[in-house]
Formats: structure tokens, C-alpha cells, sequence
């Protein structure tokens, strides 16, 4: 069975559609798992229910059953809403059941290997190429993943030694060798093991780096929602007035707070309502939540110790301030006044929640959902290889090495099976 | 003029190999040699298989081949290597009596119909006009041929070293090839200089064997080949003994005698064959160096010292073996001596082994840059069946990664530029899981019988194992009630749950082997071999099947084939390096392509879409 590999297939950033598309012998079984109903026949595009774990989104399906697809495989694309949030919660769904995120130009390269170059829209590819090669280049933009290659090196350096020791003690039976113990293999590669599970921690805060936090701002009408906005932003970006439901929609707005970029979503006010418009606005209140990094829920009455209904991480504001006689009830929320305009300590205190200063005295953060993807495997390999050390014979054990080695090998390039036998030659005196 | 299909230049192991598969698939062959002592002469040691040697026999074996065949018939003692490390790795390996074995090939070689051997040392080869060969002789014979298979081994210009006697001669004093050099050059063939060493020769009556610990065959080996019926138990003993700090001493103090230090040597040695000075020097930590004493032959008490190669002056070398441990008083019957000797780089050649500018020109074993006799046998019988092929316009015959060492051997040696000769390792298979030695038979028989080389005998007993154990793999999913398999559980300390376990499941237990299951009346009548093999294949198939999904999937890049005629200076988007290298190598699919050093994943993106607009066009 093969890879089934999922991807944006649209522009990345904003826009109304967004396609994902996912590809591989398995693309129809996970599919299944979260979209509902799932279309009965191939080729037909069926409105549906696509459930990830922080939001419901509406959105269409459609599959293609192999060879009749783009790739020549079985093909499963989802139609749902643009906006880099959601896309990211669709594909992150298809990976926890199974995808993995595809690399630059793989639908295509699979059209070729399945035999579908006619369709192969190959001056696509070497633009994509062009494109990894040239930001590349900006060694600024890169640092973060030229430190993380060096990073990996150095944990493919300590695997080639233990894989070395194996694989000399294999090809070599006859020589002195000291064989390779149980133990002394384990505590390598559970060093190295403790260093992946390093670098996927800082994941969380390499998605900040990149891409910022988004911050979705929601409570009832007529807290004072859009003013702390434009607060927030310095600007009058969003119309404010006194009337009960001004805002209507979502509006998102981004401002840079000690280099971090944070993204703020302004939200319809919560509330029953009959009105169809204002109804679709409470619905997006909502799912701006769900997805969101973190939630902002302010309130204006200083008794207020209600929750908002997330599962998202949230802060509780008390709004205007400038109008309480008494402190507000809770101690953990924050205190602030729209009106006044002195709004920092809210861009202060996610700061801190994000724990965002540590990223100028971050060595490496990984930013990229690929390199991501390989830690996490190779992070289920080594487990696999750390037992396979007390349960297996040394072929095996040795193959379950090599392929963590060769996992790390594709965020850095190089797994060539040369360095092996190099690395056998100059650590061990062997031969006749 | 005297006219063949295939004339087969040198009768080391490739050349046997090659000779005897083309005669036998009805091209009459002739086999030159500069000598015909040096027919399958065993010029280092005395030993047959190894780790991944001994699976390449094996498959020599499965196709039709002889080498395992003729090892069995001199072996003098067998070890199964690597017991405990894992079915992948399991290594077959036999001390064979060299004297035997070069006498055994060479009447089976005069008894194969179509096949001639002749003394006599080629010095030219020509291109005739029809594109057919003429090889001269050094007597100025001339032969025709459609085509032309070279195993000139290690004789191509070979110069012996040993201190400062340089001589211009063939292993063991066998004169070498001074000639033919140059008529490859002619052709346009690049040649590089490759080096290699053995140690001396000793009396055994004059070891100290209470110094030395004896080492013996085992007794429950299979043979190499699966037709063979039996092997004998140990002939002969081997004898381990270490080298001591004097040695050390010895050969520090007289390193600037050393050639391959002093600047005489200028060949590219292998760094897994290094002489007794080399490995002191590299490693200077390491206290004593592992000696195993060797027997070559029942006819002879000459012993091999596997372990001291070296090409020191002599007297140095008297110096070095009386440090040894039990060597004190060893009289040396043959000095040991490095050997340097011109070979092609293989890159050149496609996975017919075949010249890419000269169709019907085909090279095997040590000219390729190669080491070791069965890597050359493996070539041999490749080059051979191909050369018939070729003559006879059939398609040509490959081997793969995914089925066999001698396919990862051939697509090594014409992919990647090696600097030193190629020795055969596991650690060189990526699909180690499936390449066993146990089930050579079950990959490539039924290769070798569409080729014509696996004859009835050989066939019908692949077969009978094949249907054995179809039908023990259906059994295996047999339901035991714990009432019948709980003592053999107590027993083996295996954990008892009060439900049925199936044989497959119950194999599976790191402890329970085939062979018990059988003693629960299961499995009845089914051989040894098979319930090694079905035992192998429930234990691992978790591991295995791994292995296979990697090879489905590699296997599309494989099938992508590239045309001959690309320019790969011109695809834009390529690296330099990669069109350099691509336009050098000409790799024959992607999957080749991927795996020659300096080309990139990227690279292959790129290609892959070059291939795609032209596909459009």
C-alpha cells in the first residue's frame, strides 16, 4: 500500500474556496472517517458536514476512485471555506487518520508514475521548485531550518554510529567486535529520541514565529467588541455604534506586537436572534472561535463569571472599565477600558501565554508542517526501534534504525547508503 | 580464423561462470586463459560464501549456475555465520580445498558440450566490419565472435609487490595480461588502477597448535547448492590465533619499508581487506589483531593466515608472522605479496553488463573493480546468459534489487562511481529481509528456468519444495485447542490464555519453533528445509511485509524508464553536477537515476517532469 499524501491545492492565504486534496490507496478510508455523508459514487460533489476536532465546517466532497483521478489513485478533495485557519484544521484532520502531508510536486510526480503525464501540469512543478530553491537562498528567512538540518545532522550522526556498530557486527560475525548491547543501543537511542521529542515541542511555537496567533474576539452584544478592535489595532478599522448587532460578520485584522504578528477576529454578538443575517453571523462568531489560537471573551458586567462554550483556550475581559464602581468579580481575567485605549496588557498577556518571547532565544523552531510530519514518524520509529532492541534479533533491530536514520534523512537530504559502510570502515578494524 | 558465437576472455569464477552458462544455452563458446592452471584457481583464500557471499552463491545456484555445485564437491568444512543475529543475515560459508576445486570446474568445464577451453592469451580485440569481435592471441591465433564476455580478473597489466620487488606478474607467479590494456584503451574504455593483497603461506607442521584454539565445521549446514544431497562433516580444522604487541612493534619500526606508506604503491586498495600494516596503523589502539589459519588443501600441508596480508619486504614479513601467537617458528612457504592491475569502470556498462558503446562487448568480475570470487561468479553467469541472449536476439536478462545480491551488485557497480574495489555486504541491500539465503531457490528458480539454464532435476525439486510449502502455509492456519499445545507452552515458557491459538499464531512466540509444532502431529512430512523457511516467514512477516510495501513502491520508479538519447546538459532546472553526472552514468530508469551520488530528490522532480512535457508533445 502506498502513502496517501494530502495537500492545499489552492493559493495558500485568503480566499472564499479553498480546496484540499488528498491522494493515496487509502484516501477514500479516511475520508470517510470525518465527512459526512460521504458521496455514494465517484465524480459527484456532495455537500456535507467535515468534523475536525475544533469546529464542524460545511463543505463539499468529492472522490475519484482509481485509476480515474489526476494522480491515478484514489483521490478525495474537499471544497470548504479559504482562510489559512481552516485549511489548516482540514489537513491537520486528514493527517491524525493517516495522510501525510505531501511534498513539493508529488500529486504530479504521482501522475507521472501512475501513468497520466498528459495531464501534468509540469511547468507548475519546476515553478514550486524554483520557488523552495529561491526562498531558500534568503538565508534569513531560512535560518530557522538551516539550524534545524544541522540539528538533524547531528541525531543522524548519533544513529549512524549505533546502526554502524550493528551493521559491522552483522557483516563482520567473524571478527572481535564488541557487540552491540541491548542497553548501551537503548540509552543512544533514547537520547536521541528525548532530542525529537525537543524539536516537535517547539513546534507550537513555530507556528507562532510563522504564521502569528490567532486571537478571535467574541461576547455578548454590545461589549464593546469592534471598539477593543480598533483598540487593539491603533485604527477605527471596524464600525462601532450603540445599536445592538453593528457587527454582522467577522472581521479579521492584523497588528504586530513585539514582531509577532496577531491575527484579531472580530465576531457578531452572541445572541438569540430571528434575524436570518444575524443568525449566519452568530454562526461565524462561533467557528471564529473554535479556531482560533485563543479567545478573547469580554463582557461588560463586572459580575459576569460565565464561560464561553469552546474548547479553545480563553480570557475573560471586563470591558469599560472607565464605568465599574467595584473591582470585577474574578481575579484571573483582565481589566480594561476600550474608551481609554490603553488595551497593551491584552497583547502582553497572550504574549506570555504563548510564551512568544522565547522564540528570539529559541535555537530552532520548526515552522514547516513537512519537517513536523518527518519528526513525528521518526518519533514513532524510534519507539519502535528502542523495543525492537529487547525483543528482536539484530537484523531486525538494525533495519528498524535505519529507517528513523532515513526518516530524519528527508528533512535533510541526505541518506546515502554509503555513509554507512563509510562510517563501518573508519570506526572498526575488520577484513582478511 | 576459427569462428564462435561467444568467445569468454579469462576462466577465473566469472569466467567459468559465463562460459558455462553460454555454452550450455547453445552458443558455442570458447574460454581463454593464460594458463590453464589458473582455471577457478582460488588465488586468496581457501573459502567459499561469507555474509552476503554466500547468498550470492546461492543464487548462482538457483539460476543454473556452478559455483555452488563445485563447492560442495570440495568443501572441507562448513559454518553457518551470524546463528542468533536474525534470518536476514544468516551466511552460509565453506573452507574448500582450492586444489579440488580448480580441478572439479575444469572437468566439468571439458565435459560441456559447446564449450572449448583453449591456452592462450589475448592481446588484441577488433571490431570487424559486421560489428563481430576477432581477438588475437599472443601466438597470433585469431578467433571470431558475435560477441565477447572479459573476466580478466586482477592480470591486466598486474604488477606483485613485495618491499621493493616489483614484478610484473599475475597472482602467484601465474604470468599476467601485458597486452590488452591497450586494446581497450583503443576502444575507448577508461582504466583505473585498483590494488589488492594476500597473505602468506605457512607449514602447518611448523604451527604451535596448542597456542591456537580449533575451529570446526558445524555439523547441520545445508550445502550451498540445492541439489546437492550431502556435504561431508569437517575435513579439516581451522586454527584461530592474534597477532601480539611485538607485531605491533615490528611494523612501526619498519613502516617506511611498507609500500603502500613509502609511496610504490599507487592502486586504490579496499578498505575492508587491509594488510596487517594497514590495520596497525589505522588502529593503533587496538591491542591484538584476530589470525585465522586456513587449510587450502588435503593435498598439501600449506596453510593461508587470513588476517596478514601484507606487502612488506620479506624478511619483514618473517618478522611480523613469528609474532604471532603459535607462529614463534613458522616456516613461510609463500611470501605474501599486494597486487596492483588495471580495470574498467563499470559505470560504463548497463545491467546486462554489457558496454554501452560497444553492444556485444559484456565484462565480469574483477576488471569491473569488484572484489571476491563469488561477487565475479555472480557477474559471470549475468554476463554469460546475456551474451547468449545477445547472439541469439533475445530480450535481455536483469536482475533486481528486490530479488537478488547479484542484481544490488550489478546496479552498484554501473551507478556509482566506486573508488576502491567492490565488495558484497548485507549492509548494501536494502531489502535484506527478502534476499535470504534460504530462499534464493524460491526467487530466482523459475527465472533460471525461463532463461534455460535450471535443468528437470533441479526444476522438479524447486517444485516439490514450492508446493511443500504452499500446502504447510495453508495448515499453518490450523486452530490448536490449548488442551493439545499447553505442555509444549509450559515447557518453553510461553504464556498459556485459554483460547485456540492457530500454528501461525503459535509460532509467532519468540520461543516455539516449527520443529516443536511438528512434535504436536502438525506439519507432518514436511522437510526440514521447509519448516526452516515457513518458520522464518511467520516470524518476521510483520518485518517483511514492511519490506515489500517499500519495494511496490519503489518498484514505480523503477518502471520509469529513460531514453538513451537524452541530453541532460540541456533540461533546465537540472543541477550542474547532476547533468554531468546523469550524462556520464545514463542511468536506465528513475529508480537508477535517484541512486547515483551528487543527483538530488529535487533532480528527479525535474526529470520527472521533463519527462512528462516530452511525453505531451
Amino acid at each position: 500500500m502506498n502513502t496517501t499524501i494530502v495537500a492545499l491545492s489552492t493559493a495558500r492565504g485568503r480566499s472564499a474556496i479553498a480546496v484540499v486534496r488528498m491522494s493515496g490507496d487509502d484516501a477514500i478510508n479516511i475520508a470517510k472517517k470525518f465527512f459526512e455523508p460521504f458521496p455514494k459514487n465517484p465524480n459527484m460533489l456532495k455537500v456535507g458536514v467535515l468534523h475536525t476536532e475544533r469546529f464542524d465546517e460545511h463543505a463539499m466532497c468529492v472522490y475519484f476512485s482509481a485509476p480515474h483521478s489526476y494522480t491515478g489513485e484514489n483521490t478525495v478533495e474537499f471544497h470548504c471555506h479559504g482562510g489559512t485557519a481552516v485549511c489548516q484544521a482540514v489537513i491537520e484532520q486528514c493527517i491524525k487518520n493517516g495522510a501525510v502531508p505531501a511534498q513539493n510536486g508529488e500529486f504530479s510526480k504521482r501522475a507521472f508514475i501512475n501513468g497520466k503525464q498528459n495531464l501534468t501540469n509540469a511547468e507548475g512543478i519546476i515553478e514550486m521548485i524554483d520557488a523552495e530553491t529561491a526562498s531558500a537562498a534568503k538565508a534569513g528567512a531560512n535560518l530557522l531550518e538551516n539550524k534545524l538540518g544541522k540539528k538533524v545532522i547531528d541525531l543522524q550522526n548519533v544513529l549512524l554510529d549505533t546502526l554502524s556498530a550493528c551493521e559491522a557486527a552483522l557483516d563482520y560475525p567473524e571478527e572481535d567486535l564488541e557487540l552491540p548491547t541491548v542497553a548501551g543501543t537503548q540509552i543512544k537511542l533514547k537520547e536521541v529520541e528525548k532530542e525529537i521529542q525537543n524539536l516537535i515541542s517547539t513546534a507550537t511555537l513555530g507556528k507562532v514565529a510563522k504564521y502569528g496567533i490567532n486571537v478571535a474576539i467574541v461576547g455578548a452584544p454590545n461589549v464593546g467588541k469592534s471598539s477593543l478592535l480598533n483598540a487593539l489595532l491603533g485604527t477605527e478599522r471596524a464600525i462601532v455604534s450603540d445599536i445592538q448587532g453593528t457587527t454582522r460578520d467577522t472581521l479579521s485584522e492584523s497588528v504586530n506586537y513585539k514582531d509577532i504578528k496577531f491575527n484579531f477576529i472580530d465576531t457578531a454578538g452572541i445572541r438569540e436572534s430571528s434575524d436570518v443575517v444575524e443568525q449566519e453571523g452568530v454562526r461565524r462568531a462561533q467557528k471564529a472561535a473554535d479556531s482560533a489560537d485563543v479567545v478573547l471573551h469580554i463582557t461588560d458586567n463586572p459580575t459576569d463569571r460565565s464561560v464561553y462554550p469552546t474548547v479553545r483556550p480563553q480570557i475573560r475581559v471586563f470591558n469599560k472599565s472607565d464605568l465599574f464602581v467595584e473591582p470585577p468579580c474574578c481575579a484571573d481575567s483582565l481589566i480594561v477600558s476600550a474608551k481609554s485605549g490603553n488595551v497593551d496588557i491584552i497583547k502582553s498577556t497572550i504574549y506570555e501565554m504563548f510564551s512568544a518571547g522565547e522564540i528570539e532565544n529559541s535555537d530552532l523552531l520548526i515552522t514547516n508542517e513537512r519537517h513536523l510530519s518527518c519528526l513525528n514518524q521518526a518519533k514513532n520509529q524510534i519507539e519502535q526501534a528502542i523495543a525492537s532492541c529487547s525483543n528482536s534479533t539484530l537484523d531486525i533491530v538494525s533495519s528498524a534504525i535505519k529507517q528513523v536514520w532515513e526518516t530524519l534523512g528527508e528533512i535533510t537530504g541526505s541518506t546515502a547508503q554509503e555513509d554507512i559502510i563509510d562510517r563501518i570502515y573508519s570506526k572498526f578494524c575488520l577484513g582478511k | 580464423m576459427k569462428d564462435f558465437d561467444v568467445i569468454v576472455i579469462g576462466a577465473g569464477h566469472a569466467g567459468c561462470e559465463a562460459a558455462l552458462a553460454s555454452a550450455r544455452l547453445g552458443c558455442s563458446t570458447l574460454l581463454l586463459a593464460t594458463n590453464l592452471d589458473t582455471v577457478a584457481f582460488l588465488a586468496c583464500n581457501p573459502s567459499i560464501g561469507g555474509t552476503a557471499k554466500g547468498q550470492i552463491v546461492k543464487e548462482i545456484d538457483a539460476l543454473g549456475g556452478e559455483m555452488a555445485i563445485n563447492a560442495d564437491k570440495s568443501i572441507l568444512q562448513m559454518r553457518m555465520l551470524n546463528r542468533g543475529k536474525g534470518p536476514a543475515v544468516y551466511s552460509p560459508r565453506a573452507q574448500v580445498d582450492k586444489n579440488v576445486y580448480h580441478s572439479v570446474m575444469k572437468q566439468t568445464i571439458e565435459n560441456t558440450p559447446n564449450l572449448y577451453l583453449r591456452q592462450g592469451e589475448a592481446v588484441n580485440i577488433d571490431i570487424k566490419q559486421n560489428g563481430e569481435f576477432s581477438v588475437t592471441t599472443a601466438v597470433n591465433l585469431q578467433y571470431s565472435a558475435k560477441a565477447v564476455v572479459l573476466c580478466c580478473g586482477v592480470y591486466l597489466r598486474s604488477k606483485t609487490i613485495v618491499g621493493k620487488c616489483i614484478r610484473e606478474s599475475g597472482p602467484n607467479g601465474f604470468a599476467n595480461a601485458q597486452y590488452l590494456s591497450d586494446s581497450l584503451q583503443k576502444l575507448g574504455f577508461t582504466l583505473r588502477r585498483f590494488k589488492t593483497g594476500t597473505p602468506a603461506r605457512v607449514r602447518m607442521k611448523s604451527i604451535d597448535l596448542q597456542k591456537t584454539s580449533e575451529q570446526c565445521g558445524e555439523a547441520d549446514v545445508r550445502p550451498f547448492s540445492y541439489v546437492t544431497k550431502s556435504i561431508p562433516a569437517t575435513k579439516r580444522s581451522c586454527y584461530l590465533t592474534y597477532s601480539t604487541e611485538k607485531t605491533k612493534e615490528i611494523i612501526l619500526q619498519n613502516k617506511h619499508l611498507a609500500p603502500i606508506y613509502n609511496g610504490s604503491i599507487n592502486g586504490t586498495g579496499p578498505r575492508y581487506c587491509p594488510s596487517i600494516e594497514d590495520k596497525v596503523v589505522r588502529f593503533a589502539d587496538k591491542e591484538r589483531h584476530q589470525i585465522f589459519l586456513e587449510p587450502e588443501s588435503e593435498d598439501t600441508c600449506e596453510f593461508y593466515v587470513q588476517g596478514a596480508s601484507s606487502s612488506m619486504p620479506a624478511e619483514v614479513q618473517e618478522q611480523i608472522y613469528h609474532s604471532i601467537e603459535g607462529l614463534e617458528n613458522v616456516e613461510i612457504m609463500r611470501d605474501a605479496y599486494a597486487i596492483e592491475y588495471d580495470c574498467i569502470d563499470a559505470t560504463e556498462l548497463d545491467a546486462t553488463l554489457m558496454s554501452k558503446k560497444i553492444k556485444g562487448m559484456f565484462f565480469a568480475g574483477q576488471i569491473n573493480g569488484t572484489s571476491g570470487y563469488e561477487e565475479a561468479a555472480g557477474q559471470g553467469i549475468v554476463a554469460g546468459i546475456n551474451a547468449e541472449r545477445f547472439v541469439h536476439k533475445k530480450s535481455p536478462f536483469t536482475l533486481r534489487r528486490d530479488n537478488s545480491y547479484i542484481g544490488v551488485l550489478i546496479d552498484d557497480i554501473t551507478t556509482k562511481e566506486t573508488v576502491e574495489p567492490y565488495r558484497m555486504m548485507t549492509s548494501r541491500a536494502e531489502y535484506r529481509l527478502v534476499l535470504r539465503q534460504d530462499n534464493a531457490d524460491m526467487r530466482l528458480t523459475e527465472l533460471g528456468r525461463e532463461i534455460g539454464l535450471v535443468d528437470d532435476t533441479r526444476y522438479e525439486k524447486f517444485l516439490y519444495k514450492k508446493q511443500q510449502i504452499e500446502t504447510a502455509t495453508k495448515e499453518l492456519f490450523t486452530v490448536v485447542s490449548p488442551k493439545i499445545y499447553s505442555p509444549l507452552f509450559d515447557r518453553k515458557n510461553e504464556v498459556v490464555n485459554n483460547a485456540g491459538l492457530t500454528l501461525d499464531e503459535m509460532l509467532r512466540r519468540p520461543n516455539i519453533t516449527a520443529k516443536d509444532i511438528q512434535t504436536l502431529g502438525y506439519l507432518k512430512n514436511v522437510t526440514d528445509e521447509v519448516l526452516e523457511e515457513i518458520e522464518i516467514e511467520s516470524k518476521y512477516r510483520g518485518y517483511i511485509e514492511k519490506e515489500k510495501a517499500v519495494i511496490a513502491q519503489a518498484a514505480k520508479l523503477e518502471n520509469k524508464a529513460l531514453p538513451a538519447k537524452i541530453d541532460y546538459m540541456s533540461i533546465d532546472g537540472l543541477r550542474i553536477e547532476a547533468r554531468q553526472k546523469l550524462n556520464k552514468i545514463r542511468p536506465a530508469n528513475l529508480g537508477q537515476a535517484g541512486r547515483i551520488s551528487g543527483v538530488s530528490p529535487a533532480d528527479i522532480q525535474i526529470l520527472i517532469v521533463y519527462l512528462a512535457q516530452r511525453g505531451s508533445k
